[in-house]
């Protein structure tokens, strides 16, 4: 799978712009703040329908206009797919081939996973930030499990506004057999999510490249809520007898306890808690890696490469590291790459493209000349415009 | 400062606060209104008022009737050992068109749904219990939407309902999950009845 062409209107700073990537090694460089990463982030829109940088949508929209476009066409196994996200400030719009699409259905057409500073809060925040990576990897897996989250997420809001409600009425205990009733989906949508995690930790964990970087060791572990008050394999029982033995807890405080929503992912180097103990070096080591293991649970779920965007690359990395990276990825994805170093990028001429991104414009530019057609060709920057038609 | 005349604006606004109609629908729908002739938008505004005048809620089911009891209440051709409990009367219509169900109605007037403030008290289910005092009915087929308020509402009443000593049943969820009622066809719908299940 990759990306066979991108075209970006009104997103970020970028008024309107196509390129026709690589299969391989695609680089963005330029200053900073010129838009670079605002093309990783509009492929990754592409593809998951929200972006790694903000959950606002409004953000996205360049100033000024009322929506803003991300279409690409993506090709898998021979086949190619046009896919298109119009997005405005309160509401996103799905297509594939033309044809509007839920986001169950959308999701599975384009599996792009990031690697971004903006994203350390997965290793050194709070839980929810582990969390939704989780999901956001069983999302590349299993597209329907949005549904499932959509659900509990609803379930959840439902449950949490009338434990609000009993909290503040006074006579909280009215209201038990209708929080009763919400906790019985809770249970059924919980035990799909947590068996969902359980499923997608182990896979990560035989996927971890964990000595990629040296000899220290990276493990993850995933820890239910539920799991020190008894037997999580039971894990439908557990949480029908937790919710019971928490509800007067819950009527008292205004929201729930127990659940999911709870838990978390114990990432470990060389036995210590990361996200306390590890430096910053570390942590971002383990980022990395984590990211790349979602990419090698994709590739071998469905036997084909995925699209990876490595965000600021030289500020992640030093050039060994890089080159590790690269290595790791080759054959696995479609790599999108941004640097302020030009020479970072040149490194990897000739197997990659390169585009110079400025004032959310994007100039590719061309191969260098072999030496015996320096005299002929003269120099000459090709505008975007002439290398997508 | 006002778009349009006093009159024009004021049937916008009017139409704009009925459920899916926006700005630009309802300029449309003015303008549509203000190109018909005198005759076709008096009976538009006739048929406005009556509704509102003529239909009331069936004193026994809670649907939407000119007579009270309704048609389905009063009519000898119903089984009366069976209610089929719907959110909505429009649900009503959706299940008739299966012909397949035979019995009678009881319409909730919504699902629960604490976000939005409606909860067990603000839907028609008192009247429901007291239709069973006569010992009638003997199977009562929850017909929730198949979302989670739906499957909430229909849990709910379960639980008041089957130690009552009914049977009671919920539509097969062959439909979608998160869906509505109002769009299923008939033969999903029809499936979705026969293929009941015990709750
Ligand atoms: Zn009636």
């Amino acid at each position: 799978m990759h990306v066979i062409r991108l075209e970006v209107v009104g997103f970020r700073n970028i008024t309107e712009e196509q390129l026709e990537p690589s299969p391989g090694l695609n680089f963005f460089y330029g200053e900073n703040a010129q838009g670079k990463t605002s093309l990783l982030e509009a492929l990754y829109v592409l593809g998951r329908a929200r972006s790694f940088r903000t959950p606002r949508l409004l953000e996205l929209i360049q100033h000024g206009q009322p929506q803003a476009l991300v279409r690409g066409i993506v090709e898998r196994r021979g086949a190619r797919a046009e896919l298109a996200i119009q997005l405005s400030p309160r509401t996103r719009a799905l297509f594939v081939n033309g044809k509007r699409r839920t986001l169950s259905d959308y999701l599975g057409h384009l599996a792009v996973f990031v690697c971004s500073l903006e994203r350390m809060d997965i290793i050194r925040g709070e839980p929810e930030h582990r969390r939704h990576f989780l999901d956001e990897g069983i999302l590349s897996l299993d597209p329907k499990y949005a549904h499932t989250l959509e659900q509990y997420q609803r379930i959840l809001k439902q449950k949490n506004r009338l434990l609000k409600l009993a909290a503040e009425s006074g006579d909280p205990r009215r209201f038990i057999e209708e929080i009763e009733v919400w906790n019985e989906q809770l249970i059924r949508y919980g035990a799909l999510i947590h068996r969902a995690r359980i499923r997608y930790v182990e896979l990560l964990q035989r996927h971890l490249p964990a000595d990629l970087f040296g000899s220290e060791r990276i493990a993850i572990r995933y820890v239910s809520s539920l799991a020190a008050h008894g037997d999580v394999s039971e894990y439908e029982t557990l949480l029908a007898e937790r919710l019971r033995v928490r509800l007067t807890a819950e009527l008292t405080i205004g929201h729930a306890l127990v659940g999911p929503h709870r838990d978390e992912l114990a990432i470990t180097f060389d036995g210590r808690e990361l996200r306390h103990y590890g430096s910053l070096g570390q942590q971002r080591s383990a980022l990395i890696v984590l990211d790349l293991a979602q990419v090698s649970v994709y590739n071998s779920a469905f036997e084909e490469e995925a699209v990876f965007l490595l965000d600021d690359v030289d500020a992640e990395l030093d050039r060994r590291r890089i080159a590790r990276v690269l290595e790791y990825l080759h054959g696995r994805a479609q790599c999108f790459l941004t640097t302020s170093k030009p020479e970072i990028a040149e490194m990897s001429r000739p197997q990659a493209m390169l585009f110079r991104v400025e004032a959310g414009r994007v100039v590719p530019t061309p191969p260098p000349a072999r030496e015996d057609e320096m005299n002929r060709l003269p120099e000459q920057a090709t505008s975007p415009r002439e290398i997508s038609s | 400062m006002l778009d349009y005349a006093e009159a024009i604006h004021r049937l916008i606004e009017e139409l704009r606060r009925l459920p899916g109609i926006g700005q630009k629908s309802a300029q449309r729908i003015a303008f549509h209104i203000l190109r018909m002739n005198a005759e076709d938008v008096r009976r538009l505004a006739r048929a406005i008022e009556e509704v509102k005048e003529k239909i009331i809620l069936c004193s026994i089911c809670q649907n939407v009737t000119d007579v009270d009891p309704c048609r389905f209440c009063s009519s000898d051709a119903r089984d009366r050992s069976m209610i089929c409990v719907v959110e909505e009367p429009y649900n009503v219509a959706a299940i008739e068109r299966t012909r397949e169900y035979r019995g009678l109605y009881h319409v909730l007037h919504g699902a629960l749904s604490p976000i939005r403030g409606i909860g067990p008290d603000d839907l028609k289910i008192r009247s429901l219990l007291e239709r069973l005092r006569s010992g009638e009915v003997r199977e009562i087929i929850l017909a929730m939407n198949p979302n989670t308020e739906g499957e909430a509402t229909a849990n709910y009443l379960a639980r008041l309902l089957k130690p009552l000593g009914v049977r009671v049943t919920r539509i097969a969820t062959g439909l979608p999950v998160g869906s509505d009622l109002e769009f299923a066809d008939e033969v999903t719908m029809y499936r979705a009845l026969v293929n009941r299940r015990e709750m």
